[in-house]
């Protein structure tokens, strides 16, 4: 075989060679506040929002939904390099079943995406 | 967009796999040069030819890195251009996009140096060698080390090591198939697999010593290896690593014999070694894959035990019948939908949008319809082994076994994804947003034409030699889609289970078509065993589909 139907070969094997599926998620969340379907007082609500790696905040995106008005809102992420591998934010929430949906992109340039659902009850006293 | 990220993480990675065996190949390439062909050209008859056929082989591979990271570096920053709503010029400051264009010119300046008057000089091929290093270095930003809390320095080093050692030994083995293919002198052959033999010890033991590194912080303990699907991919990794190591054996015995002047059998190395290019290579692919999954140091919860391991592959008999599709629970969340639609007077809803990243819901059918899906892939995979080795002991009839494969690919395409067309309600065409119906297309498009070429070569339709190699290279790319399949279930422990099934039969299935690849390409016993090896694995991915439960 010529080295040029040699190396067709090889590169055809490689591109065909979809050994990567797994779409796991890279960056997990491994805390967060409010928790995963946990619940917070109404109000002024600080949001965080913490990786297993550092994450670029710059370019990740928070976006709240649910509520009493159903709408989606884009959650200004505060710039910490203090702490690298979170998220953090605020929001003023009213009663109801809330969502964030979040898209963290991590350092080595890995998007991940992910949910975290949670209730706003009644103002503390 | 928001739709296309789940497919676009896909494709990335399969790009990214394109990247590192670009990558190795272009640093194993360049040493190859430096370290080998350089030094020896004077004193080979034909070296001087030699050194242009590999610099040529390391210029194509330095073009492909340069298209790689540029298809891969364009995706990423699209996606986020559309996600995060951000300016190119605001992406392009990221730290992928940096590493991605510092990669890319490191390419274009190797691409641009690779040529005779620039490797004559001990200044030239000095600036190459640092270029290289440039390059291997911006690499590692866009590993796990970079993004870890703690310790990046040493891990950045260690993953440096890691991806040398791959370029010197997996990277450089097709320069060096392509040298033993044109290298007929006794000496020379002897000059070139000892020094060969040198570098890969070298490539050798830089991987053992990362890769040992990497395991302690990146996996930590033993529940790690076997509970997490971090640590069941490097299991797998490091099964094909041994497999490399065994081809390696082989090789390095065959240069020890040329180096006492004894008659060796050159051919089955080149064969082993293209064998070593085609495992290398998927090694590669799951690499890529393994940079998308968490560390399992990280995964505390939601680990997998012995017990609950033992516990799902208790044996049991197969699932022979099907449970009704409209007892799924995606037809019953539809039909619910249809049914407060019609009673508001709205259009319905569909029960799953593909792409959205919600996974469907799933209950017991669910689970007895993939089961069923699974049992009687095995018994076609089985039948297929069974007819091979008949065929092989001469009964003639059975020569027509590669036409299971096209039933059961039929079979798979129809059965696989219940939610969409044409049993389901998802349309075709946008059923390709979700990575796993993707994931099962291609499935099916590579059974199909395996099976097609097998067929048409066995019953002497196809009568080139080329022709015959495609069953063994598709089956040996389908082991390898089949290490890192992903299943899209909530439920981590579940979804581990599932791929703790899935790495044998991926592993089998790598193994089957390299063992074909060599009963073709190499005469003799070898050939003759590997002929008896792949339809062996052909049946033993048969039992383990049968073994395959889901709870």
């Amino acid at each position: 075989m010529r080295p040029v139907h040699r190396l067709a070969t090889v590169a055809f094997a490689a591109s065909m060679a979809f050994a990567s599926m797994a779409a796991s998620a890279h960056a997990i969340l491994i805390d967060s506040s409010p928790k995963a379907n946990g619940s917070v007082a109404a109000g002024h609500v600080p949001l965080a929002l913490k990786y297993n790696s550092k994450i670029d905040q710059a370019r990740s995106k928070l976006v709240l939904s649910g509520g009493p008005g159903q709408q989606d809102v884009t959650l200004r992420i505060a710039a910490d390099a203090g702490k690298p591998s979170e998220l953090d934010s605020e929001a003023d929430l009213k009663p109801g079943s809330y969502v964030i949906h979040w898209q963290a992109l991590a350092l080595d340039g890995h998007i991940t995406r992910g949910d975290l659902p949670f209730t706003v009850g009644a103002a503390a006293p | 967009m928001n739709l296309f990220v789940d497919i676009f993480g896909y494709l990335s990675i399969i790009l990214h796999g394109l990247v590192i065996v670009a990558q190795s190949m272009t640093l194993g390439g360049l040493s190859f040069l430096l370290l080998l062909l350089l030094p020896l050209a004077p004193s080979l008859a034909r070296g001087a030819s030699l050194e242009r056929r590999v610099l040529r082989l390391t210029c194509t591979a330095a073009a492909g890195l340069i298209l790689a990271e540029l298809a891969t570096t364009a995706l990423q920053v699209a996606v986020l251009m559309a996600t995060v709503d951000l300016p190119l010029g605001n992406v392009l400051q990221a730290s992928f996009a940096i590493a991605g264009g510092v990669k890319i010119l490191c390419a274009a300046l190797i691409l641009a140096g690779l040529n005779p008057r620039t490797l004559a000089s001990r200044g030239g091929r000095l600036a190459l060698l640092l270029v290289g290093v440039a390059e291997l270095a911006a690499a590692t930003f866009t590993t796990h080390a970079y993004a870890r809390l703690d310790d990046n320095a040493l891990l950045l080093a260690v993953e440096g090591l890691h991806q040398l050692g791959a370029a010197i030994w997996i990277g450089a083995i097709p320069a060096f198939v392509l040298v033993l293919h044109h290298l007929d002198e006794a000496q020379g052959l002897r000059q070139v697999g000892a020094r060969f033999s040198r570098m890969s010890m070298a490539g050798v033991a830089c991987i053992l010593l990362s890769g040992v590194t990497m395991c302690v912080f990146y996996i930590g303990d033993w529940s790690g290896f076997y509970g997490t699907a971090y640590g069941v991919m490097v299991g797998a990794k490091i099964v094909m690593f041994l497999a490399l190591l065994l081809l390696g054996l082989g090789n390095f015995r065959v240069t020890e014999r040329l180096r006492k002047g004894q008659v060796a059998p050159v051919l089955r190395m080149r064969r082993f070694a293209e064998v070593e290019i085609g495992i290398g290579f998927t090694i590669f692919f799951a690499a890529a894959s393994l940079t998308s999954v968490p560390p399992a140091i990280d995964l505390t919860a939601d680990r997998v035990s012995l017990h609950e391991i033992a516990e799902r592959n208790a044996p049991s008999w197969p699932r022979l019948s099907s449970p009704d599709h409209d007892s799924l629970a995606i037809s019953q969340l539809q039909a619910q939908l249809d049914r407060d639609a019609e009673r508001h007077h709205q259009v319905a809803q569909a029960a799953t949008v593909p792409g959205s990243g919600v996974l469907p819901p799933r209950n017991a059918e669910d689970i007895a319809w993939s089961e069923y899906n699974h049992h009687w892939a095995g018994i076609f995979v089985l039948l297929i082994g069974l007819l091979a080795l008949l065929g092989r002991a001469g009964v003639g009839w059975a020569r027509h076994w590669p036409l299971l494969f096209l039933v059961m690919a039929a079979f798979l395409l129809v059965r696989s994804d219940p939610e969409v067309w044409p049993l389901g309600q998802e349309g075709w065409w946008a059923a390709w947003r979700d990575v796993e119906v993707s994931q099962h297309r291609f499935f099916v498009l590579l059974i199909v034409l395996f099976g097609a070429f097998e067929w048409s070569v066995r019953t002497g339709r196809l009568r080139s030699a080329r022709a015959a190699l495609v069953f063994p290279l598709l089956v040996a790319v389908g082991g390898a889609m089949l290490l890192t399949h992903s299943h899209q279930i909530s439920n981590v422990k579940d979804q581990l289970l599932i791929e703790l099934t899935h790495t044998p039969l991926a592993l089998s299935g790598v193994a089957a078509g390299w063992a074909r690849w060599l009963e073709l390409r190499l005469p003799g016993r070898g050939g003759r065993i590997a002929g008896v090896v792949w339809p062996i694995c052909f049946m033993l991915t048969g039992v383990i589909l049968l073994w395959y439960r889901e709870a």
